[in-house]
């Protein structure tokens, strides 16, 4: 990117202060007469308020990167149409051939050039038996290099999908043989670890479960229901551009408007009065976190990423960062419409203030007809899972420990535009712990890999990002104190990925954790430090990234390596 | 977020310079604390109070825990703070009971946090975005009471107070200003 490319993308004047003094409403809606017009580029603005003024000098301002769309310019009807995930069940030593390929999609109406992993979406659902080892077949058919990173997955180091680490990426028209071994019970995902932000959100995504031998291993349930949760960022002419040569969306990620369910915009199930049906959350979005509710519904957590909790609890909500999984049972007692929904506290910076908002996730038709009542009555209790607790307790000796490496994150931009620039500074007087919408469309749209840079810091060192060097032996149990800086130019919650391990949890601010469940990902909001406990048991050279997607290519990664066991 | 315009931003900006770079302009001094105490704010006095003149008075705000999701919501999406209210450069009062109190902006809900103990500090839960907090003098110390009766102490804003508004007044106002309020 040249500085003359550069200075044509940013238009380099403000509006004088007298045209603001005489701003009306309606000369502030025209400020927005470039939504649905072609702009320099061939980028369109990004959807935003339209009752809300602009901010100064940006009103025709686009990304200093281009845009990509697949497919440009390609009769979508060429393509074959992506159909509903489909369930491949898979024994040990099974093989399934995965291609990676454009398809025809089509959501909230518009018909659009999308990836699938063998033109389904999401991609295949995996089932595989604990301990099993799969053999999954890649060919890459599209134009951009990609890779699967098994998401979660304590497999060998060589198949773990993480270009220039672990492997080459893949080219088009090249294939590689990815041996899975699911050493644990749970819901995990697979997905590219080539710009997460554009081929992700472009439908590379599936899930992998793995069942335990255990026929108890969660308890009674009518039914069961995957749920991937995601959103995609559209206009009145479909899908908005990525950035080509680096995301858009740098700062806070980028935000979809349209909420989907198994890549559905109106999922809906039905159930009978008191059924129970365990539901596997995955959120694949790139930046958003949901809080998804039930209606009214009893709801209870029972796993996250890879094991169950200690003790099954009742919860209000399920707070799910991207990456992340969670697996509930909920009981749907009345009958009637319940509406499984993100619902969130959102924020308005013109008004100041936070209003209530909720997306429609799924609609439930919940009938008269009663379900079969030994299970709608096993629900009402909680059960403790011995084994994830003697497994913790082996690992408590530990826990008082002091930390053995503390990171911290931040943020460092650079050749933003002026106002975004003064705005942000003068508006992180405060900053919620959590980003639940895209408060700051347009500035966040403007913002791209190629200006800013997120940080994991090691506070030790003061290495950033590439130049942390960490080691580790297998057997190794470590505690990382990872705290969210909130004196950034931006800053924002992250969910730290993991990748080849286990950790858990064990505090947040202090105050420690009371049910524990072994995670590879977890949310640390703005202002908070969190401890990690990290069960060092597979040898390799593995990542640490914040898993909104934008932020991962922005920099926010490094990679440690553990040897092999000690003698 | 983009449409806040700032007098200073206007005034600053040269005609033709369009971009500026962030770490030049570092350490950018963005807030005063850090960390878990980042969401704490301060409680000023009203002098209504005897004693209560150089006290110094604070709210401090944690993420509660006990959660599963590493944060905690309450079922409309709100955050659910433990809130802990400390008072010092005073002594306690030697009749009635210094009570903290969380209300919303337009103090149409109040929760009573609690009372205050002999070192003048007392602890709640706040399942509101944007809250003040309160501390009265009260004649008795009721558990059950649903607001306060005594004259107020001390009050301030939650750090999310801090969001300005444009809507109500300024280059872009849209409403009457007097119309306006607090908001949430």
């Amino acid at each position: 990117m040249t500085d003359r490319r550069r200075q044509a993308r940013v238009p380099g004047f403000l509006v004088p202060l007298w045209a603001l003094c005489v701003l009306t409403p309606s000369a502030a809606s025209a400020q927005h007469e470039m939504h649905g017009m072609t702009m320099e580029g061939g980028w369109r603005m990004v959807p935003m308020d339209m009752s809300m003024p602009m901010l100064p000098g940006l009103e025709n301002a686009v990304p200093v990167v281009g845009p990509f769309l697949p497919g440009m310019g390609m009769d979508p009807s060429m393509l074959p149409e992506a159909r509903p995930s489909e369930m491949v069940p898979m024994a040990d030593g099974d093989t399934l051939d995965v291609s990676v390929s454009m398809v025809r999609r089509t959501i909230d109406g518009h018909e659009m050039v999308m990836f699938g992993y063998n033109q389904q979406y999401p991609g295949p659902l995996l089932q595989a038996p604990r301990d099993a080892t799969i053999v999954v077949r890649v060919r890459n058919e599209i134009q951009m290099p990609t890779t699967i990173h098994w998401h979660g997955v304590r497999l060998e180091n060589r198949f773990d999908g993480v270009p220039g680490v672990t492997q080459e990426a893949i080219e088009q028209g090249e294939s590689f043989t990815y041996e899975v071994h699911v050493p644990d019970a749970g819901m995990y995902w697979y997905h590219p670890h080539v710009r997460e932000d554009v081929q992700q959100d472009l439908g590379l995504f599936g899930n992998l479960l793995v069942t335990s031998p255990d026929p108890d291993y969660y308890g009674p349930a009518h039914r069961e229901e995957v749920f991937v949760l995601d959103d995609m960022l559209m206009d009145e002419q479909g899908a908005l551009p990525w950035g080509d040569s680096a995301p858009t969306h740098a700062l806070m990620g980028r935000f979809g408007n349209v909420m989907m369910v198994n890549g559905e915009t109106d999922y809906r199930l039905t159930a009978q009065k008191g059924e129970v049906v365990r539901f596997y959350l995955t959120n694949v979005a790139n930046s958003r976190t949901f809080n998804v509710t039930f209606g009214g519904a009893k709801v209870k957590v029972v796993a996250s990423d890879v094991s169950r909790f200690e003790r099954e609890q009742w919860v209000g909500s399920v707070v799910i960062a991207p990456a992340e999984r969670y697996v509930v049972d909920v009981r749907f007692d009345e009958p009637g419409e319940v509406v499984i929904a993100n619902t969130i506290q959102a924020i308005n910076h013109f008004r100041g203030e936070f209003y209530p908002h909720v997306d429609t996730l799924s609609m439930v038709s919940v009938s008269d007809e009663p379900a079969e009542s030994s299970v709608s009555e096993a629900f009402d209790t909680l059960r403790e899972h011995a084994d994830v607790v003697g497994d913790v307790e082996s690992f408590r000796s530990f826990f008082g420990q002091a930390p053995d490496y503390e990171l911290e994150t931040t943020v460092r931009v650079r050749d933003l535009h002026q106002s975004i620039v003064l705005s942000m500074e003068a508006d992180t007087l405060y900053v919620p712990p959590m980003e639940w919408n895209d408060a700051m469309p347009m500035m966040n749209w403007l913002s791209t890999g190629e200006q800013v840079t997120w940080i994991l810091k090691d506070r030790e060192t003061g290495a950033e990002n590439g130049e942390i060097d960490w080691s580790f032996d297998v057997g190794d149990v470590v505690k990382i104190r990872i705290f969210n800086t909130p004196d950034s130019f931006h800053p924002m919650n992250h969910p730290i990925h993991v990748h080849g391990q286990r950790f858990l949890v064990l505090s947040m601010d202090g105050v420690e954790s009371e049910n524990l469940v072994w995670k590879d990902t977890a949310i640390v909001p703005v202002g908070s430090e969190m401890d990690l406990l990290i069960d060092m048991s597979n040898p390799g050279e593995w990542m640490i990234h914040c898993h909104i997607a934008e932020h991962l290519h922005a920099g926010m990664m490094f990679s440690f390596t553990v040897g092999a066991e000690r003698p | 977020m983009e449409t806040i315009v700032l007098l200073t931003a206007l005034l600053g900006a040269p005609a033709g310079l369009s971009a500026v770079s962030a770490e030049a302009a570092s350490p950018v001094p963005v807030c005063a604390s850090a960390g878990p105490e980042y969401y704490a704010f301060e409680l000023f006095t009203t002098r209504n109070v005897p004693g209560t003149g150089l006290a110094e008075a604070r709210a401090e705000l944690e993420v509660s825990g006990g959660s599963p999701f590493s944060i905690t919501l309450g079922p409309d999406g709100s955050y659910v703070y433990d809130v802990s209210v400390s008072l010092d450069r005073m002594k306690a009062p030697r009749t009635g009971h210094l009570v903290a109190w969380a209300t919303t902006p337009d103090i149409d809900q109040v929760e009573r946090l609690g009372t205050l103990d002999e070192q003048l500090r007392t602890s709640g839960q706040v399942r509101w975005n944007k809250f003040l907090v309160v501390v009265t003098w009260e004649s008795e110390d009721d558990p059950e009471a649903t607001m306060w009766k005594g004259p107020v102490a001390f009050r301030g804003m939650s750090r999310s107070g801090m969001m300005h508004t444009m809507v109500g007044h300024g280059a872009l106002q849209q409403e009457n200003c007097a119309a306006y309020g607090y908001g949430n």
